[in-house]
């Protein structure tokens, strides 16, 4: 079975890019967030098997979600996708329970290797 | 206003423009520029916040943004609707957040905002008290972008009494 990814980026043109490298590579889209409220929100509803988590968003930050949704699932896979590389920012998100770190722009084989080697079996 | 500010902001934008856009940009002249300037016709907004912050306005035409935006989506953009706005939103989120990272290694931690797109040339922008630099990148085939930079040191204003 195809496993199920929720999405999170405030921007939609972010959105429409990661669920197209994610379906052509034979992921699953479970849902998509625009913030990290929503992100929090949809992850208790569709248990998926890994979120994708930009950073500066409205409402609430990827950081302050990441760390709801690890509070939540102590298992949970989220990776950061974000603009924002510097090395504290990678540190706090690390720290805070983040699997990997995607610094935009991206190349799609970048978040497809990143998947692959989180979900293996 | 320092001139070091200016600096990530463009070195991070040849090098997202070049991944992005898969064309190298050459940078222009830098000029100064007054408090209250106008805008170009697609304006995109990013606040920066930290130990220096301000505003940072990426401005181009209408044509130039058809172009970025169909070269990121993939596809021509017919109407500038949601999506085409959104991807030189994001456009100007990743040169932003790119430049942090370049800020950073000189020693200014710093935070960006989501980025907010202003359309139509007869706005005014006032940056306040902070005056602006610009520099004009031209990109190949695409055309002119400019990156206006208004940012200050925080001023130590609250600092705890022991």
């Amino acid at each position: 079975m195809a496993k199920r990814i929720l999405i999170t980026d405030d921007a939609l043109f972010m959105r429409v890019t990661l669920k197209n490298i994610l379906t052509q590579n034979g992921y699953e889209v479970a849902g998509e967030a625009a913030n990290g409220a929503e992100a929090v929100e949809l992850y208790k509803q569709l248990k998926p098997d890994l979120v994708t988590m930009d950073i500066t968003m409205p409402e609430m930050d990827g950081i302050a979600a990441l760390k709801e949704i690890r509070a939540l699932d102590p298992d949970a896979k989220v990776v950061m996708c974000t603009a924002m590389g510097q090395k504290n920012m990678v540190v706090e998100a690390i720290q805070a329970g983040a699997k990997d770190f995607i610094v935009k722009p991206f190349q799609p084989d970048r978040v497809v290797e990143a998947l692959q080697k989180l979900l293996a079996a | 206003m320092k001139v070091e500010y200016v600096g990530p902001f463009a070195e991070a934008a040849v090098s997202v423009m070049k991944m992005v856009l898969g064309t190298t940009p050459e940078r222009g002249q830098l000029s100064a520029r007054p408090q209250i300037f106008t805008t170009q016709q697609i304006n995109i907004v990013c606040g920066i916040t930290g130990m220096v912050e301000g505003l940072v306005i990426y401005g181009m035409s209408m044509v130039t943004a058809d172009r970025i935006a169909s070269k990121m989506i993939g596809a021509p953009v017919v109407t500038f609707d949601g999506l085409a706005a959104s991807a030189i939103a994001e456009l100007g989120n990743m040169i932003s957040g790119n430049s942090l990272a370049l800020l950073a290694s000189k020693g200014f931690n710093c935070d960006i905002t989501p980025p907010t797109i202003i359309r139509g040339t007869n706005v005014k922008i006032t940056t306040l008290d902070i005056p602006a630099l610009v520099i004009p990148l031209e990109v190949p085939d695409i055309g002119e972008f400019e990156i206006n930079v208004s940012l200050q040191e925080r001023r130590r204003a609250a600092q705890s009494v022991a």
